[in-house]
């Protein structure tokens, strides 16, 4: 979906951004008829309910906080110039190379970037296939349901 | 029931959520601030010799912090801040990332 779409429109908020359809390919929904004769707004709750998380976007947003905030972790106490009481160091044990010192401070960021961005990615994969499994379920119990009576009507 | 077309089909899949930075930011900050907090009182509670000898480090990173009841208090404001500033940024990242690469 990009903004020359003509078919989609987009509003900026405080909130991000949203889009929804410019051209309905049928009538207005009234109540009774089918959903599908109304384009799929995106902004329609239940199609945004639906919607899975950008994997990408959340593995980069989470590597970006967690970068930054090792590197403030470390930056703190070598900007005051002291030895650290918080030994911050032991974070070397998992993240090789890392120490309190400049270059450490970017080896850490490096590294928390890297196990963000995997935890971030991670993370958007199994809401989106937790949800996409429930979506399963749910659409098999609805056709279970409305053929539960077959029998009656033979 | 009706099926949906395939162009609005294709478009839903296009579809990704869009975070709402600042209630990541909120979320994280009374994430982070709440556990701090408890964390804090909890070991207050607890009492002891030297209560709170390792929590308390946190002072040097939150200045004014200690493990007392005043000090949890003061905590959770430090944390909170901490934890909103992290949210607003994954929501501000994820939001920019989704909407360059939808």
């Amino acid at each position: 979906m990009s903004a020359t779409d003509p078919r989609v429109a987009g509003s900026i908020h405080p909130g991000g951004i949203s889009f929804h359809a410019t051209t309905p390919t049928g009538p207005t929904r009234r109540e009774g008829q089918p959903m599908s004769r109304t384009a799929p707004s995106t902004e329609d709750p239940l199609a945004l309910a639906f919607a899975p998380l950008h994997k990408l976007g959340m593995g980069l947003g989470v590597g970006t906080a967690a970068a930054l905030a090792v590197f403030v972790l470390t930056a703190v106490p070598l900007l005051r110039n002291e030895a650290p009481q918080l030994d911050i160091g032991l974070l070397g044990a998992y993240f090789s190379g890392y120490e309190v010192s400049w270059r450490g401070a970017f080896i850490g960021a490096a590294w928390a970037g890297f196990s963000g961005f995997v935890l971030g990615w991670f993370f958007a994969f199994s809401r989106n296939a937790l949800l996409a499994i429930r979506l399963v379920v749910w659409r098999a119990r609805a056709d279970y349901m409305a053929t539960r009576d077959f029998m009656d009507h033979i | 029931m009706d099926q949906l077309t395939q162009e609005e089909t294709q478009e839903l899949r296009r579809v990704t959520l869009r975070l709402s930075a600042q209630a990541w930011g909120v979320s994280f900050g009374l994430l982070l601030g709440l556990g701090l907090f408890v964390a804090t009182i909890v070991l207050v509670a607890k009492g002891g010799p030297n209560v709170g000898q390792h929590l308390g480090l946190l002072a040097e990173y939150f200045p004014g912090y200690r493990v007392t009841v005043v000090g949890a208090f003061i905590g959770f404001v430090y944390a909170f801040v901490v934890g909103y500033a992290l949210g607003r940024i994954i929501g501000l990242v994820y939001n920019t990332v989704a909407e360059l690469r939808p």
